[in-house]
């Protein structure tokens, strides 16, 4: 792990700035941690950071990868959440979850990835019109593999 | 091989350097190889080089490379029939060991059990001594209430010692004592501080160490009762418990010593079934030998020992796992020349802070004794989420002497831009006389740099 504590406060002497503080819990949460405490007996300095994490479990959805706005075309990419089988089609129907041309609202299932009997949920990260497909189905993809490609409203 | 492989196909839970390593170990046996990554190592050189790659998480570990469900399956979805856990991340893990053989697959390590018998510093300690292996010399429990009986026992363990309570921890509640004259004293002292401190006066003594060296005794076991040794390495030169550079064997130590010490260990794995690769650490003082921990995986430094016995531990750990019977007896174990391995970290050499970044300039050292381990390549990007280890140079030679001079003419053909590198602090090592002598103790580096801030 990289100690970018050290960075930002090499004695711990004093009280971090209030900024200081805002972009240590920032990387806590980008490392996937839940708190981080600093401590000076000597200085009776003590500091304490929690931040809320979802706990990560593969049966529970997951907040997408990040979508950024394609800059050409300003389509956003729909990012899977997991890895595992991609499954374009509803099983229990023949219809395609949203295929080219289809409307979707924020949040809509537009895919799933299927792991043995779990099914995780790909959600559309924005409200607009499906532009392309790219994913396989049936493919194994990995975790934050483009799918497809939606036009936002 | 046994003649039905149980796995032909292997997980590598891990990333970097090891991932790599372990990869090249599975290829030579002809086993095909899934790399498990996150998004932050999708550019990594095992990943491409795997039969299968996949993504399994974000570049936070806790996402991915520490997340047992999520590599459990993942070997599922990839047809993998054995995981290797590499070093670090979840390679000491015992539930995970378990759960991998729960599933059926083969967990290549020790049992579950045995990671957690040696997980647990007090049973880890028992375990050891009831084999024969020697631990710090001390009371072995309580202190008796009569002070003459204490004085009996520090005299038979040896002064100076270490008086420390047992419900005590995290450098509290303990005091060294030099002189059996200060003996009484120290111990009332401790007694009414523990008292106060943790609502329990109970005390034990130990031998206090004053500059002792790391030595440690690699040991590979089989699953038919062969338990080998293959000989012992010095890993004294640490920062912050972090090793920097090792060596074998141990420079000034006797081989008749590392013999019988490597037996004792060799005889405590046969003892509790030990099976795969491991690490007995001892502190080293005046000859005598004090069990710290055992590392139930394979280290970082394990090169050193291949090169000085000839031995692929990676590629017997894939047998062993496979369940095949280990093909070399301990007398066919020749410790031949010296080794040193100078672990190089994407960090500043002076403040020690990590570098990550994009290295724009690699230039490998080569040459007749030289083996470089690394998975970077010029374009390669160090992410900052993980430990700043880019590589292992490792020399070898007849002599210290040789193994030396190969390394400082490796260390200066090696050149790294785009980000800092901890190089010339080895140089500077390989410069310093101490380090020319052989058998610095563990504070030595330490020490060593804190004189180089203060000049």
């Amino acid at each position: 792990m990289s100690n970018r504590s050290e960075t930002l406060v090499p004695h711990f002497d004093r009280l971090p700035e209030p900024e200081q503080i805002g972009q240590m819990a920032t990387w806590l949460a980008q490392a996937g941690l839940e708190s981080l405490e600093l401590c000076n007996e000597a200085a009776g300095l003590k500091l304490r950071i929690r931040v809320g994490q979802a706990a990560p479990a593969a049966a529970t959805s997951h907040a997408p990868a990040v979508s950024q706005p394609d800059a050409g075309a300003g389509l956003v990419a729909v990012k899977t959440p997991y890895f595992g089988h991609l499954c374009l089609t509803h099983p229990q129907r023949d219809s395609a979850f949203a295929p080219v041309g289809a409307k979707v609202a924020q949040g809509d299932t537009v895919a799933l990835l299927t792991l043995d009997s779990l099914q995780v949920p790909v959600p559309a990260p924005v409200a607009g019109t499906v532009a392309e497909v790219t994913g396989q189905a049936g493919a194994l993809v990995g975790y934050g593999t483009a799918i497809m490609q939606i036009q936002p409203d | 091989m046994s003649e039905t492989p149980r796995f032909n196909r292997v997980l590598i839970a891990n990333r970097g350097e090891i991932a790599l390593r372990i990869q090249r170990a599975c290829r030579q046996l002809g086993l095909e190889t899934v790399a498990v990554y996150s998004e932050a190592d999708a550019d990594s050189r095992h990943v491409h080089e795997a039969d299968v790659a996949l993504c399994i998480g974000p570049a936070a570990a806790a996402r991915s490379y520490l997340d047992p469900n999520g590599l459990l399956l993942a070997a599922r979805l990839t047809g993998a029939q054995a995981i290797h856990p590499g070093y670090g991340f979840l390679s000491e893990n015992a539930d995970f060991a378990d759960a991998v053989e729960e599933a059926g697959l083969t967990f290549i390590g020790p049992t579950g059990a045995s990671i957690r018998m040696m997980g647990d510093k007090i049973t880890a300690k028992r375990a050891m001594r009831e084999a024969g292996v020697p631990c710090v010399p001390g009371s072995d429990g309580p202190l008796p209430a009569d002070m003459d009986a204490v004085k009996a026992i520090a005299l038979d363990v040896g002064f100076p010692v270490i008086v420390k309570a047992s419900g005590g921890g995290g450098g509290r509640g303990m005091r060294v004592v030099e002189r059996v004259e200060d003996l009484a004293q120290a111990v009332t002292l401790t007694a009414k501080e523990a008292e106060q401190a943790f609502g329990n006066p109970t005390l034990y003594l130990e031998r206090f160490m004053q500059k002792p060296r790391h030595i440690e005794i690699q040991v590979l076991c089989d699953t038919h009762g062969t338990a080998l040794w293959l000989g012992a390495r010095d890993c004294s030169l640490q920062r912050r418990h972090q090793k920097v550079l090792e060596e074998a064997s141990a420079p000034g130590i006797l081989p008749e010593t590392i013999a019988e010490i490597g037996e004792r260990c060799a005889e405590a794995c046969r003892r509790i079934g030990y099976r795969g690769a491991g690490t007995f650490e001892f502190l080293y003082e005046d000859g005598v030998f004090a069990f710290i921990e055992m590392n139930t995986r394979v280290q970082v430094e394990h090169p050193i020992t291949e090169e000085t016995t000839g031995i692929d531990i990676v590629a017997e750990q894939l047998r062993i796992a496979q369940g095949a019977k280990l093909g070399i007896a301990q007398a066919d174990i020749g410790l031949r020349g010296h080794a040193i391995e100078c672990r190089l970290n994407a960090e500043d050499p002076f403040t020690f802070m990590p570098s990550p970044g994009t290295i724009t300039r690699w230039d490998l050292p080569g040459g007749p004794g030289i083996r470089v381990d690394t998975h970077v390549v010029a374009g390669y990007t160090v992410q900052p989420y993980y430990d700043s280890l880019i590589g292992k140079i490792i020399s070898y030679g007849a002599t210290r002497e040789q193994a030396i001079a190969r390394m400082r003419v490796a260390l200066a053909e090696m050149k790294v831009e785009g980000v800092s590198t901890n190089i010339a602090l080895h140089q500077d090592l390989l410069a310093d006389p101490a380090f020319a002598r052989g058998g610095v103790d563990i504070h030595y580096l330490e020490r060593w740099l804190a004189k180089r801030t203060a000049s």
